[in-house]
């Protein structure tokens, strides 16, 4: 008798890490989340986001601050990118910095998309529309 | 901190003036800017005008404390820091004088000419004490009279 095997694929996890330590910025992204019935989950710096990514990789997508104590946006990036389990989630970039390097670093890095601070309600929630309901391709831990 | 604090801050190490109250208030916040996040709504249904000017209130005067500390211990990209996140809360509510001041306190910071420093974080200081009356300003028209009182008592 042949034996089958079913097997579940796991459901696209409905939450989104949030790192920023400023309380306004993550108050913002926080509401937008939350519409769009998502669940927030909040680092207060580069380095909370870093632990919490070390044992945890069930996020829709993640929303970074660039320039953050500890553990700067494009660093968590690029450890991101580095471990298999977590360079399929997509990511946003915040920033107030208004050189064109620097987006064009984080996008090359691995960013899926980049909001540069002042943003308006409708830019954040277009943007952050996007970034849930966007797919990234795999790409082969280096 | 409070207000008078913070303005005690200023004058005694300083001797810096400040203006008159409500001169130039309605120049340091940009409301239609500020009012925009009026049409977000929040899952619990409380004013996020509200949420955001109290938010920004308590995170900001420690943040003008580590800037003008960082300043008088010349730790430059401590203070670049500092004035780089004060500079994006402040331009996205509407509070244009205070990001630019934070966004020439940051250049400053990254240039090896820091002399006018130390004038920067006061006109930052002055600033702040405008928006600060500004910001007071619209939560406490945006409040219901009886959750004022509860919330200064």
């Amino acid at each position: 008798m042949r034996q089958f095997q079913v097997t579940f694929k796991e459901p696209t996890p409905n939450r989104v890490l949030i790192a920023d330590d400023d309380p306004v910025m993550t108050h913002l992204v926080t509401t937008i989340v939350k519409q769009q019935q998502c669940e927030p989950v909040v680092a207060k710096d580069g380095r909370e986001a870093y632990r919490i990514l070390q044992s945890d990789s069930r996020f829709r997508a993640a929303i970074l601050d660039m320039s953050m104590p500890f553990l700067e946006g494009l660093d968590l990036i690029h450890y991101m990118q580095s471990e298999r389990r977590l360079n399929t989630i997509p990511i946003m970039m915040i920033t107030a910095e208004r050189d064109i390097k620097v987006m064009s670093n984080s996008l090359s890095a691995g960013a899926t998309a980049f909001l540069a601070k002042p943003f308006t309600p409708e830019q954040l929630e277009s943007a952050i529309r996007m970034l849930i309901g966007s797919r990234k391709s795999t790409r082969r831990a280096s | 901190m409070s207000f008078d604090q913070i303005r005690n801050v200023t004058t005694e190490q300083n001797s810096f003036q400040l203006a008159p109250r409500g001169s130039d208030t309605d120049e340091a916040l940009d409301i239609a800017v500020l009012t925009a996040w009026e049409k977000v709504k929040t899952d619990d249904g409380s004013n996020l005008v509200v949420d955001l000017i109290e938010l920004y209130l308590q995170s900001t005067l420690p943040r003008i404390l580590a800037i003008r500390n960082a300043a008088a211990e010349k730790e430059w990209v401590a203070l670049k820091h500092a004035a780089h996140t004060l500079k994006g809360s402040s331009s996205t509510l509407g509070l244009r004088q205070v990001a630019k001041v934070c966004e020439e306190l940051e250049e400053a910071s990254s240039t090896s000419c820091t002399d006018g420093v130390e004038a920067l974080v006061q006109l930052l200081v002055y600033k702040f004490i405008k928006a600060q009356q500004a910001l007071a300003a619209e939560r406490d028209r945006r409040l219901p009279g009886i959750t004022r009182t509860l919330q200064r008592g």
